[in-house]
């Protein structure tokens, strides 16, 4: 009974000693961390992912857990890696996240993301690419593009989106290196002129909403112009990227004609900053099933997901799979859990959860719900 | 169909039908019944829990039911950790024209927002000893609640010389354990359309586990009325 007991507390202790890491920089973060959770402080949280980034279902765990934390785990590791090996003369690298649903695609990009922010990079970060083209809300903002024939233009999205840029990369913005090459003429009155900072141009597209779209536009050139000359580095994340190849959105016009991707004038922005004819930067992409509708949803493989137009888009590109968790990493998540309180009861439940979530994060957090 | 499976069962060996039937070994009980059947008085209830097994070893009972039929157990009847007798009660209350699956996700969803305030409590109270007292397990709050809902007397309707009289008597153990669980979900159903059943029912749960609420008033209103009719009492036997 004695020994039991002892052996009991041992374990227990273990866990409670191995499932955090007090390594809080991501570039630091090796093979001896994996499936060790680490905290991301709750002002850069509220900075890099303060406009989306983390999906909501994890947003309501940290407000539980009354922090934010990120598993370290071999995808993202391994692109740490080859970025930190990558010669920036050579043109972008692009890397594919995929992987069944609910595997930590989201959670893997954020953690990339913070290591981008701490590596000084230029993040330009898209949260949730369906949020544009598939989500319609009763009063989605719509309006046929002023400057380029047979475009439908988001202005609100767009707007959303400069600020979400301009929070993410607050610090960044202010270097006065990042300065414009062209002047940029809106209207009669308003223009902005050749080597105006970067954060002016999208200040504008904050205030003059119905700009905004050409200001992307605008920004995404600037942006590849100044990685070129070697001003910045920059950090491309792009989530659910294979919806701008879905060939229908979910958008109407005024005529209720439907739209296709290709149509609207922000996927044509970030489609550009996808290829590779530019240097000195990283983009990363994914492509998830949650982001295309049910009929598209067979199979998590990006050579299906993205279409063969997608595929040729990107190609060549470097598959990175997420997968299910392995088995320490499981322990760790569960260790993680029980120490948040979240998961009780006698230790059997373990075996019994890993059977029924197959190891699958996001099932075993749903299932660890009601317990 | 059912028929034919019928047929096919009688011809096809069973080692043959599993690999016909589907790709996928079924990984929950299925039976082939042609009809709801009900089984005879003299089936047993199954023992499927592996504590009341070894009960059973242990006081040597296992050979006197080893000849006796026993029915199949339900697919929600499992070995199971997570498995409570109460909780399933709860869930077949919820239950509407026999769809348990939602039934089931909605009880489950009452328990994570229980989960959800009573550690969000937790993280606020300053003191262990406050600490200490918050309930953090949903199940042990639904099982204080029903416990302190639970009615010690009823009011029975006794006819007596043309007038009817509400009288009390004592209440039987089930009948108890009913009205209480029908008067939780009575009151988590009695709210705003836009409010979901899962959010207020968990409310209704976390009031009665603290003794308070609409449901222990109701409770109370009873013992009172009891309490107030006592002088009929005695109609019970005359």
């Amino acid at each position: 009974m004695f020994t039991r007991n002892l052996r009991v507390f041992f374990r227990r202790y273990s866990q409670t000693c191995t499932f955090r890491t007090s390594e809080l920089s991501p570039a630091q973060h090796s093979e001896n961390q994996i499936g060790m959770f680490y905290t991301i402080d709750k002002n850069l949280c509220k900075q890099l992912f303060g406009h989306g980034g983390l999906p909501k279902s994890y947003m309501k765990q940290t407000k539980t857990f009354t922090e934010t934390t990120l598993m370290v785990r071999l995808p993202a590791l391994d692109i740490m890696n080859c970025i930190k090996n990558t010669d920036f003369d050579k043109p972008v690298v692009r890397y594919v996240l995929y992987g069944e649903k609910g595997s930590g695609k989201s959670l893997t990009m954020a953690h990339l993301l913070h290591y981008a922010h701490e590596q000084e990079f230029l993040i330009v970060h898209v949260p949730w690419v369906s949020e544009w083209l598939r989500r319609v809300p009763r009063h989605k903002e719509m309006a046929n593009s002023p400057t380029r024939e047979g475009f439908v233009d988001l202005p609100l999205d767009a707007a959303a989106w400069l600020l979400h840029f301009k929070t993410q990369n607050q610090t960044l913005l202010k270097n006065p290196d990042l300065k414009i090459s062209k002047e940029y003429t809106w209207s009669k009155r308003e223009s902005t002129a050749e080597g105006a900072p970067l954060l002016e141009l999208v200040e504008l597209g904050i205030a003059r909403v119905k700009y905004a779209c050409d200001v992307i536009d605008a920004l995404v050139y600037e942006i590849k112009l100044l990685s070129n000359n070697k001003r910045c580095k920059t950090f491309v994340a792009i989530d659910g990227f294979n919806t701008f190849f879905y060939p229908l959105t979910r958008l109407r016009t005024p005529t209720k004609r439907t739209v296709a991707p290709e149509e609207v004038s922000l996927t044509t922005s970030f489609l550009t900053l996808t290829k590779n004819d530019w240097t000195n930067g990283v983009v990363v992409v994914t492509a998830d099933q949650l982001a295309v509708p049910e009929d598209h949803q067979e199979s998590y493989l990006p050579k299906y997901l993205l279409y063969k137009k997608g595929f040729e888009h990107l190609d060549p590109f470097v598959p990175i799979e997420v997968g299910r968790y392995s088995e320490r990493e499981f322990l760790t998540c569960a260790s993680y859990y029980r120490d948040r309180l979240w998961l009780r009861g006698p230790s059997e439940l373990e075996d019994e959860l890993k059977f029924t979530s197959a190891c699958n994060p996001y099932k075993f957090m749903e299932l660890c719900a009601p317990l | 169909m059912n028929n034919i499976r019928i047929a096919l069962r009688e011809v096809i060996p069973n080692r043959l039908r599993t690999t016909s039937r589907n790709q996928w070994p079924n990984l929950t009980q299925t039976r082939f019944y042609a009809r709801a059947t009900s089984f005879p008085d003299y089936f047993q209830n199954p023992i499927f829990r592996k504590e009341d097994q070894a009960k059973l070893i242990e006081n040597n009972e296992l050979s006197k039911l080893a000849a006796i039929p026993v029915k199949p157990p339900a697919a929600c009847e499992t070995s199971s950790v997570y498995y409570d007798p109460l909780v399933n009660k709860v869930i077949n209350h919820v239950m509407k024209m026999g769809n348990k699956q939602l039934a089931r996700s909605l009880v489950e969803k009452a328990f994570e927002n229980i989960k959800r305030k009573q550690i969000e409590r937790y993280h606020l109270a300053s003191t262990p000893e406050e600490k200490a007292k918050i309930l953090l397990n949903p199940k042990d709050v639904l099982h204080r609640a029903v416990e302190n809902c639970k009615p010690l007397l009823q009011l029975l309707p006794i006819k007596r010389g043309g007038i009817t009289y509400q009288v009390p008597g004592p209440i039987t153990e089930k009948r108890s354990l009913f009205l209480a669980v029908k008067w939780l979900l009575d009151a988590s159903n009695d709210k705003e359309r836009t409010v979901h059943f899962p959010e207020q029912f968990a409310w209704e749960l976390l009031d009665a586990a603290n003794n308070t609420g609409k449901v222990v008033k109701r409770k109370q209103d009873l013992h009172r009325q009891c309490e107030a009719n006592r002088a009929y009492a005695h109609y019970r036997w005359q």
